[in-house]
């Protein structure tokens, strides 16, 4: 659809709200249509700034754009700004990035609520921020035409002016702002062509780099209010305990500490400094009454999949052909369990939030993935209204899904509410790590039926795992029906979960099966079950959710298939994906690049994976070299097919930074419990892979006229199936549970 | 308490255990030094103590009474030119999330103050304590590789201006 100009066609599907902000600059949304909540509020009292919109010009030709989809490394301020920066035709440079705060015109439209998460902010507004630009092009086109009194066809836009080449007069944007605003959107709007682009596939350098190699980017835990006072909160060590009862009078005894107090999840303890609050924190003594069917140990918990798997086999996800006849007539079969543990995100900004609720109000500033949700966390907690919560984004220091979850906007939000004034809640790492939302553990039961070729006749995979929707729908759900009553959220929660994959605002929940029952390889029968198993450990989304797991496991199941037919890895992958062209060529991208099967020293090895994620397609190889019992990856050459590409370095940049989060976890990350409590609390127990432990790593991008597709998680699934069948190669031996051991 | 932070004098007024850390984020309000892990396992919070790269979340104030400390925002020179680091830096367009990125530039600059033309295991080692969720490491890498190569060149063109000078003042004597 790209391949060709479109014409707009503002009517049908869109329409354009342009209005005149007090400052007299020219301020532009576009919205579903019947969005009543946009037409507000487009003028604040300072003039300076119009919320409901994307892009504002101010007469001294200021272009503020606002960027809907947060910045957490992956790219979107950059990525997104280009896409404005291409049909408004100003240099991507000259744009001011301001973040947008909480409202409906910034929802993601393929979710209904303002995430950023699925890698498909690009995606999701590419058409959106693009009509954006091209639409207030028009106007101010219109409007220098009438204030030149020439054709509009005699002008031409240059980098936030308008030129009249006739006469040489040149009109800047922010000049012709009021009498654009007067102007109706031409029928005949024409996005640009690819072959036209003049930012769109060039525009390579990030625009948020300055500012983060001079220190001056301003992150959550940054953020500064007059009058701030600083908490820490003690939670319960044990999932599902309660509090019993604190020393609550003794610690606000201490120097510095101004207030005490318990919160709906443990104790707060307000200080003038964060440090007199942590040294507080350590006299706190605390008596919790724990949960006698909470789980104990991570061996419970997989006993626990274990015997789902045992009682249920499981909602089919897809069948084909007849599997059963398969193992039947199978001259072998191939049955082994695979396991993935939970995971912490490990963001390098711990969890924080700062917050103010006062007069039936609340500020909260923070970085969150989820602007929205984060308003009906603070409505729970508080006696505010949700469109009563302001929500102030900040750049993330690292999201990959964490700050979904709003457990530490709420906690900020209900302890400003209890103790009055602002307050800075920042959590130590060691509480990031304790009390995260985890990747879900997972146990897969994996069984081929085998012909007297060696062949593979059947697959079946059986996925014993939560679902993590049945945790986020009580948060996220009231966040799509802002005008409820709060009595109403718990109801939200249940109805989500009734009607999921019912209605188009309950979708169905695929978190533990994507990535499996897209198998895409021709085995003539195939059948994916999904078990739900849940052991009550709170979970959440984490950089490539299902995928990490399934790629792990289809990825590893088909190079012991492989293997079992006699066959190389890579020429039998070119047999069953015969019907996957896109993940063909980015497999054959890899093996080309990396040079599958080249002679090699003696204690490295080759592997190879492949897998389509978030609709785009990423194949890797990599070497290892296997030294004692340690694996150290090499180098890892990675293809990719995302389609059109807007900046081509970020596509770089996240794969290089999705194999390395993705052998951070393949080789060390394990959450793990034990009578009840989270084992791991920091860097040396959890640990992330350091430069000394890093590869060296060769990126191709495909060159697709396709629309573009995922970035941000494509990269993380493949390696860790591609170092187990090295690992392979190297012992003989399979690895079928995460992390990855020698021994 | 006195500490001389990015070349000016400071007096505060903290717990003689405060983290520096904290007191360079909260008493003196530079935000560029982060906050990782509070046991030195992360390097976010990295900052020169006379020269050399240190933790400074597990640096009590009251052992740096009286010395000098550097952070990231005296990097750059006063009229706003960058370090060659962090020049080099956007030319690899290194910094994805940024949160890290304080403390990695702090960690390279005490490397190439010492030494001007590491190797590769002379940076991991300088290196592999500050991780980077975001797994910026091959940028990094080059990008030091990069700006230690124009350090050196600017050297040596000043050591050759100076031998100029020297050999001018020879002649002219």
């Amino acid at each position: 659809m790209d391949n060709q100009t479109q014409a707009l066609n503002t009517t049908r599907r869109r329409f354009l709200q342009v209005s005149l902000s007090a400052a007299g600059g020219l301020s532009l949304g576009l919205t579903l249509p019947g969005c009543a909540a946009f037409r507000e509020n487009t003028i604040n009292d300072e003039g300076s700034w119009s919320a409901n919109s994307w892009l504002e010009i101010t007469p001294d030709n200021r272009i503020i754009f606002t960027l809907d989809r947060v910045e957490m490394g992956q790219g979107t301020y950059t990525g997104l700004s280009t896409l404005l920066a291409e049909e408004l035709e100003v240099n991507p440079n000259d744009i001011d990035v301001v973040f947008a705060g909480a409202h409906k015109p910034y929802r993601n439209p393929d979710y209904g609520l303002q995430l950023t998460g699925g890698s498909n902010s690009l995606s999701s507004s590419w058409q959106q921020i693009r009509e954006a630009g091209a639409s207030a092009r028009a106007l101010l086109l219109l409007a220098a035409a009438d204030a030149l009194k020439v054709p509009k066809d005699y002008l031409k836009t240059e980098n936030a002016f308008i030129v009249h080449a006739g006469s040489g007069k040149r009109l800047s944007y922010g000049s012709l702002a009021k009498l654009a605003s007067k102007q109706n959107i031409p029928s005949d709007l024409n996005l640009k062509a690819p072959s036209e682009y003049r930012y769109i596939g060039k525009q390579n350098k990030r625009l948020d780099s300055q500012q983060k190699v001079n220190g001056t980017a301003v992150y959550g835990i940054d953020v500064e209010i007059e009058g701030m006072r600083y908490a820490v909160v003690s939670r319960a060590p044990w999932i599902g305990a309660t509090l019993k009862s604190y020393n609550g009078a003794e610690v606000e005894a201490l120097a510095g500490v101004e207030k005490v107090l318990e919160i709906e999840t443990g104790v707060a303890i307000v200080a003038e400094s964060y440090w007199k609050a942590r040294k507080a924190q350590e006299k706190l003594k605390l008596q919790w009454q724990r949960d006698a069917d909470a789980p104990l140990n991570s061996d419970d918990i997989t006993a626990l999949y274990r015997q789902q798997a045992l009682d249920d086999e499981g909602n089919s996800k897809r069948s084909e052909g007849d599997v059963d006849a398969a193992f039947e007539a199978a001259n072998k079969v191939l049955e082994f369990e695979f396991e993935a543990p939970f995971l912490a995100h490990a963001t390098m900004e711990p969890m924080n939030c700062t917050a103010h609720v006062h007069d039936g109000k609340a500020d909260i500033w923070t970085g969150t993935q989820a602007p929205d949700i984060a308003q009906v966390a603070v409505a729970k907690v508080t006696d505010v209204s949700l469109s009563d919560v302001t929500i102030h984004n900040q750049f993330l220091g690292g999201g990959f899904g964490r700050r979904l979850t709003q457990d530490f906007v709420a906690e900020a939000a209900e302890i400003s509410y209890k103790a009055g004034g602002v307050i800075k809640l920042v959590w130590s790492r060691e509480e990031d790590t304790q009390h995260d939302v985890y990747r879900p553990s997972a146990l897969h039961k994996m069984r081929a039926a085998i012909d007297e070729q060696g062949l593979p006749i059947a697959w079946d995979h059986h996925i014993i795992a939560p679902e993590i929707m049945d945790w986020y729908v009580w948060d996220a759900s009231p966040a799509m029906f802002p005008w409820a009553p709060k009595f109403m959220y718990p109801m939200f929660g249940h109805v989500g979960l009734l009607t999921a994959g019912l209605t188009p605002a309950t979708p169905a929940d695929t978190s533990a099966i994507e990535g499996a029952d897209d198998l895409p390889y021709s085995i003539p029968s195939i059948e994916v079950r999904h078990t739900k198993a849940d052991a009550g450990i709170p979970i959440s989304y984490w950089r490539s959710v299902g995928h990490s797991h399934n790629a792990f496991v289809v990825e590893s199941f088909i190079d012991e298939l492989a293997h079992e037919a006699g066959q190389d890895a890579l020429e039998f992958r070119r047999t069953y994906l015969k019907n996957s062209p896109r993940l063909l060529n980015v497999l054959e991208l890899a093996a080309k690049k990396g040079q599958w099967g080249r002679t090699l020293a003696s204690d490295v090895y080759q592997g190879i994976a492949v897998h389509k994620s978030f609709n785009s397609y990423a194949a890797q190889l990599v070497e290892i070299k296997i030294t004692g019992n340690e694996v150290q990856v090499l180098k890892v050459v990675c293809a990719i097919d995302c389609g059109l590409v807007v900046n081509p370095d970020i596509v770089t940049m996240q794969m290089e930074s999705g194999i390395i989060f993705g052998i951070t976890a393949a080789l060390y990350g394990e959450i793990t419990f034990k009578d009840g409590q989270v084992q791991q609390s920091n860097f040396h127990d959890y640990p992330i892979l350091r430069m000394n432990q890093s590869p060296e790593i060769e990126t191709v991008i495909v060159e697709s006229k396709e629309p573009p597709t995922g970035v941000g998680e494509p990269g993380v699934p493949p390696v860790a199936p591609a170092i187990a069948n090295a690992m392979f190669k190297a012992t003989g031996k399979r690895y079928r549970r995460l992390p990855l051991k020698l021994v | 308490m006195q500490i001389k932070i990015n070349g000016i004098e400071k007096q505060i007024d903290v717990d003689a255990d405060t983290p520096l850390l904290w007191v360079i984020r909260d008493e003196i309000g530079l935000k560029g030094t982060k906050f990782g892990c509070g046991r030195g396992l992360c390097g976010a919070c990295t900052v020169h103590l006379n020269g050399m790269a240190i933790r400074s979340c597990i640096t009590p104030i009251s052992a740096v009474e009286g010395q000098s400390i550097d952070t990231i925002e005296s990097l750059a020179q006063e009229d706003g030119r960058l370090h060659p680091l962090q020049d080099s830096w956007l030319a690899h367009n290194v910094p994805q999330c940024g949160y890290c990125q304080s403390g990695q530039l702090m960690s390279a600059s005490a490397l190439l103050a010492s030494n001007s033309n590491p190797n590769d295991d002379d940076i991991d080692m300088a290196m592999s304590g500050n991780i980077c969720r975001c797994g910026t490491y091959p940028r990094i890498k080059a990008a030091i590789k990069d700006a230690a190569q124009t350090i050196h060149k600017k050297q040596q063109n000043n050591k050759n201006s100076q031998a100029m000078t020297d050999l001018a003042y020879e002649i002219k004597v």
